[in-house]
C-alpha cells in the first residue's frame, strides 16, 4: 500500500503514456489518433514534474525574506515541461489543420482508406 | 571575438527569419532575398571559425554561467563540418528556390503539374521563413552541448519539416505530412521521456556532466534510457524500421524542400544519434546491433529504390540506402570507419541535392513524376540532365567523383577491423552498390538513348538554378580528384567523435 | 493481429520503465543543479520566482527556441489553412444579448488579468506563455461572443515579430554588453519589487504579447477555414 502511495504519480504517468500509444497504434481515425498524441504529450509532462518532486516540498518562490529553502523542489523539471506543453501545442495545432485539409481532399478520415501512395 | 562566433551562426537567421514577415509589409518580394543572405553569413561565420575549432573545440556558454550550470555551444570539428555543410547546401538551394517559387502567377511551378492547389500572392513568405528555421534548428542541433536544448532544436527541425512538406497542399503532400507528423511526434515524446530518466538519474542535463557520471555506473542501469532515446532520434534518422515516412514525404514535397530534407534533415538526425551514442553513452555493445540494421537498411532502401518508377520516390528510398550505409561506416567506431563515414555523409549530402534540384525542374517540363515519362530530355534539357548523371554516378561510386574516395575508405575501414562479420557485411555493401548503379544506369539510359518522342517537351532550366546546380557539379569534381582538401577536417572531426574524455575535458574544464 | 502486436509492444516497454524506475526514487532530492538554482538563484538573477530564472536566465537559449517553435507552427497553420481566392460570405447568426453584453464587458478584464500575469512573471508563479495564453482565450472569448468582429491580421503579425526581434535583440545586446549571449547587463534591483531582475520581466514582456497575438492569429485562422 506504500509502494502505491508513493508510486501514484510514476503509475500514473506511465498509464497516461501507454495509453496514448495504444490509441495512436490501433485506432482508424485520425482525429482519436490526435487526441492520443495529446495524452501521450499529457503523461509525459506528467511523468517529468513527478521527477522533480520532494516529499512535503513547496513553490521555489523566496515571497518572503527568510524562507526555509531546504524543502523546495526542484525547478527545473518545471523549466522543462514549460517548454515541452509549449510543444505539444504546436504539434497538434499542426496536425489539426492537417486534418481539416485531408478531409476537404479525401472526404473520410479513416487512416485506412487513406492509402493513395503506395510501393 | 573568436568566442562568440558560434552563437551568432544560430541568432542571425533565427533574427532574420523573425524579421521576414516585417519586411514584407514594407517590400513584397523581399522575401526571397533573405535566407540566402542568411546563409551567405553563416557560410562564412563558419569559415573563419574552421582553423581555430580544428585546434581546440570552441565550448561558448550562453548567458555568463559557467557550465554545468548552463547552456553551452561545442564548436569542435564536427560542429563546424555539419554547419559549414548546412549552410553551403541551404544557400545554394535558396538561390534555386529564387524561381522555383513563384508568388506570382498564383502557383509553385510543380503544382502545375495537373493538380490542385494555388498559392495566394504574396503567401510565399512563409516557404522562406519556414526554410530558414528549418536550418536554423539544424545548426543549432549541431552546436549544442545539452541534452534538452538537442531536443528543443530538433523539434524545431522536425516541425518546419511538417509544415514545408505539406507547402503545397495537394492530395499526397498533406497525406504523407500527417503520416511524418504522427510518427515524428511520438518519437519526439520518446526522446523527452528518456531525457526525464537520464535527468532523474543524474540530476543534470549537460552532455558533458552526464558522460562524466555514466562513467561510473554500469551500462545496464542507462539502457532503458539509451533506447528510448535512439528510437526518438533514429525517427527523424531514417533507421529501419523507423523510417516509414520517408518516402512518402520526401516524394511529395516540392524539390527544393525534398533536397534539404533528403540532404540536411536525416543527416542531422544521424549526428545526433551518433552524438549520443559516442559522447553520452560511450557504448561499445550497441555498435554491432546498429552495424547490422544500417546493412539491413541498406539493402531494403535499395531493393525498393530498384523497383520504382516514379523519380522522386526512387531517389527518397535511395536515401534511405545511403542513410543504412553512413550508419554501417560510423557504426565500425574506429578512425577509418568514422571519417568514412563522415565522407560518405558529405558526399551523400551534395549528390542526393543535386539529384533533387535537377529531377525538380525535369518534372516541371514534362508534367509528370513518371521514369518513363523522361525519355529523350537529354537533348532538350542538356545541362540539367548532365547535372543529373554526374549526381547519379557520383552517389554509385564511379571515379573522378566524391563517392569514390568515400566508398573506398569504408570498405578500406571494414576490411582492416579485421573480424568476419565486418568482411560479410561489406560484401553486402558492395551488392547493394551493384543494384544502386543498375536503376541509376536506367535512368541515365532514358534520358539519353531513348529519343523516341517527336518533339519531347521542356527548355533549359532558367539561370537562377544552373548556377546551383553548377556549383554542386563543381564541388563533387574537385573533391572527387582531391579528397585531400577535407580529409584533414574529416579525420579531426573523426577523432573528436570517439575521444569521449577529450570532450568531457574541453567543456568542465 | 495489430491490437495483439501493439499490446506486446506495450508490454515490452512498460517492463522496461518499470526496471529503471528503480534508479528514480519518488520525492528524495536528487539533482545538484537545482540545489545550485535554489541558492544562487536571488543573487545571481535577482528573479524571486526561481522557476522564472531558470527559465529566462539559465536555460533562456531553451524558451527561445521555445518561442520559435511556436512561431512555426502559427505560420506552418497560416500556409496549409490559408484560403485561395473567393472566401464564401457566410450568414454568421448573431448571438444572444446576454452573451454579447457578457462578452464585452469580460474582454477587457481578462486581458488585464493576462497583463498581470506576465509582468510579475519573476515575482509570482506565471510568466509569459500563461499570460499570453489567457489573452488569447479572451481572444477567443470575442470571437464567440461577439461574432463578426475580426482581429486585424496586419497587427497581429506585426505584433509576433516584434516579439520575436525584441527576444532576440535583447540577447544580442547582451552579447554586445558583455560578451555573452542573454547576459543579464541590466541592474538587479532590489528583490521582491516590480522593476527588478534586469532583463527578465522585459523578456517576459516581449513574449507575452508575441504568445497571445499567435494564440489569436490561430484561432482566427481555425474559425475562418470552417
Amino acid at each position: 500500500m506504500s509502494f502505491l502511495n508513493n508510486y501514484i504519480y510514476y503509475i500514473g504517468a506511465f498509464g497516461l503514456i501507454l495509453i496514448g500509444l495504444y490509441i495512436i497504434l490501433v485506432k482508424h481515425n485520425l482525429i482519436k489518433v490526435i487526441i492520443g498524441l495529446g495524452i501521450l504529450d499529457t503523461g509525459v509532462n506528467l511523468f517529468l514534474i513527478s521527477v522533480g518532486y520532494i516529499t512535503k516540498g513547496t513553490a521555489p518562490i523566496f515571497s518572503k525574506p527568510g524562507i526555509d529553502s531546504e524543502r523546495m523542489v526542484d525547478p527545473v523539471p518545471q523549466a522543462l515541461v514549460l517548454t515541452a506543453i509549449v510543444i505539444g501545442v504546436a504539434v497538434l495545432a499542426l496536425a489539426l489543420s492537417l486534418a481539416i485539409r485531408l478531409y476537404q481532399h479525401y472526404r473520410t478520415l479513416n487512416l485506412r482508406k487513406i492509402r493513395e501512395q503506395r510501393w | 571575438m573568436v568566442d562568440c562566433l558560434p552563437v551568432l551562426l544560430i541568432v542571425v537567421p533565427l533574427g532574420l527569419a523573425f524579421a521576414i514577415p516585417l519586411f514584407a509589409l514594407f517590400w513584397k518580394s523581399a522575401a526571397k532575398y533573405i535566407p540566402p543572405v542568411a546563409l551567405a553569413f553563416n557560410l562564412i561565420t563558419s569559415l573563419l571559425l574552421l582553423p581555430r575549432a580544428l585546434e581546440n573545440p570552441v565550448v561558448v556558454s550562453i548567458g555568463g554561467w559557467r557550465p554545468p550550470f548552463c547552456i553551452n555551444l561545442v564548436a569542435g570539428p564536427v560542429g563546424i563540418l555539419f554547419s559549414t555543410i548546412i549552410a553551403l547546401v541551404g544557400l545554394l538551394v535558396s538561390v534555386y528556390a529564387l524561381d522555383y517559387i513563384h508568388p506570382a502567377p498564383f502557383y509553385i511551378k510543380e503544382a502545375l503539374c495537373g493538380k490542385r492547389g494555388g498559392v495566394k500572392e504574396g503567401a510565399t513568405e512563409k516557404y522562406h521563413t519556414l526554410y530558414l528555421l528549418l536550418l536554423t534548428g539544424a545548426t543549432g542541433v549541431v552546436l549544442t552541448g545539452d541534452i534538452f536544448n538537442l531536443f528543443v532544436f530538433f523539434e524545431i527541425l522536425c516541425i518546419s519539416s511538417y509544415a514545408l512538406v505539406a507547402y503545397l497542399r495537394e492530395k499526397s503532400g498533406i497525406e504523407s505530412a500527417v503520416k511524418y507528423l504522427i510518427q515524428g511526434a511520438v518519437g519526439s515524446s520518446l526522446l523527452l521521456i528518456g531525457i526525464g530518466l537520464l535527468y532523474g538519474q543524474f540530476g543534470t542535463l549537460n552532455m558533458a556532466d552526464i558522460a562524466e557520471n555514466i562513467k561510473s555506473v554500469s551500462p545496464i542501469s542507462v539502457f532503458v534510457p539509451m533506447v528510448l532515446i535512439i528510437t526518438g532520434l533514429g525517427v527523424e534518422a531514417a533507421i529501419f524500421p523507423l523510417n516509414a515516412w520517408l518516402p512518402d514525404a520526401h516524394s511529395s514535397a516540392p524539390s527544393s524542400i525534398s533536397a534539404i530534407l533528403s540532404g540536411i534533415a536525416i543527416e542531422v538526425g544521424l549526428y545526433a544519434v551518433v552524438r549520443v551514442i559516442f559522447t553520452i553513452f560511450g557504448a561499445s555493445s550497441i555498435l554491432l546491433f546498429l552495424a547490422l540494421l544500417g546493412i539491413l537498411t541498406l539493402l531494403l532502401g535499395e531493393m525498393c529504390a530498384f523497383s520504382q518508377n516514379n523519380i522522386k520516390r526512387m531517389l527518397a528510398y535511395s536515401s534511405i540506402g545511403q542513410i543504412g550505409l553512413i550508419l554501417f561506416a560510423l557504426a565500425i567506431a574506429t578512425s577509418y570507419g568514422v571519417t568514412g563515414g563522415l565522407f560518405q555523409l558529405v558526399s551523400h549530402t551534395l549528390a542526393k541535392a543535386l539529384l533533387f534540384l535537377a529531377a525538380g525542374y525535369m518534372i516541371y517540363q514534362t508534367g509528370s513524376l513518371q521514369i518513363s515519362a523522361l525519355e529523350g530530355m537529354g537533348k532538350k534539357m542538356p545541362l540539367t540532365c548532365l547535372a543529373f548523371t554526374i549526381g547519379a554516378f557520383s552517389l554509385v561510386g564511379l571515379p573522378p567523383f566524391i563517392g569514390f574516395p568515400s566508398k573506398f575508405l569504408i570498405v578500406r575501414a571494414a576490411l582492416s577491423t579485421e573480424e568476419t562479420i565486418f568482411i560479410v557485411l561489406i560484401s553486402l555493401v558492395l551488392l547493394g552498390t551493384v543494384i544502386e548503379g543498375a536503376y541509376f544506369f536506367r535512368v541515365v539510359q532514358v534520358l539519353y538513348f531513348k529519343g523516341e518522342k517527336p518533339n519531347p517537351p521542356g527548355k533549359e532550366a532558367p539561370i537562377a538554378a544552373l548556377i546551383p546546380m553548377f556549383i554542386f557539379v563543381v564541388l563533387i569534381i574537385v573533391i572527387g580528384v582531391y579528397p585531400k582538401l577535407i580529409t584533414g577536417v574529416l579525420n579531426s572531426a573523426a577523432s573528436e567523435l570517439l575521444n569521449r574524455l577529450d570532450y568531457i575535458r574541453s567543456v568542465l574544464g | 493481429m495489430r491490437r495483439v502486436i501493439s499490446i506486446l509492444l506495450l508490454i515490452i516497454v512498460a517492463l522496461g520503465i518499470r526496471l529503471s524506475l528503480t534508479k528514480i526514487p519518488f520525492g528524495t532530492p536528487k539533482t545538484k543543479v537545482g540545489r545550485y538554482y535554489i541558492e544562487e538563484g536571488i543573487e545571481e538573477t535577482g528573479a524571486v520566482n526561481i522557476v522564472t530564472s531558470v527559465v529566462v536566465s539559465y536555460r533562456g537559449f531553451d524558451t527561445l527556441g521555445e518561442v520559435t517553435i511556436l512561431f512555426i507552427a502559427a505560420i506552418g497553420l497560416g500556409a496549409v489553412l490559408s484560403t485561395v481566392g473567393e472566401k464564401t460570405v457566410r450568414e454568421i447568426e448573431p448571438a444572444s444579448l446576454v452573451l454579447y453584453t457578457g462578452c464585452r464587458l469580460l474582454f477587457p478584464l481578462i486581458l488585464i488579468f493576462g497583463t498581470y500575469i506576465f509582468i510579475h512573471g519573476h515575482l509570482t508563479p506565471g510568466g509569459g506563455f500563461q499570460g499570453g495564453a489567457i489573452i488569447a482565450s479572451g481572444f477567443l472569448l470575442i470571437y464567440l461572443g461577439c461574432r463578426e468582429r475580426r482581429i486585424s491580421r496586419v497587427a497581429s503579425n506585426l505584433a509576433e515579430s516584434l516579439g520575436g526581434l525584441a527576444f532576440v535583440v535583447i540577447g544580442l545586446l547582451g552579447l554586445v554588453f558583455g560578451g555573452y549571449f542573454l547576459l543579464n547587463f541590466l541592474p538587479k534591483g532590489t528583490a521582491n519589487t516590480l522593476f527588478s531582475a534586469g532583463i527578465i520581466p522585459i523578456i517576459y514582456i516581449a513574449i507575452g504579447f508575441k504568445v497571445g497575438s499567435e494564440l489569436a492569429g490561430i484561432i482566427d485562422n481555425l474559425i475562418e477555414e470552417s
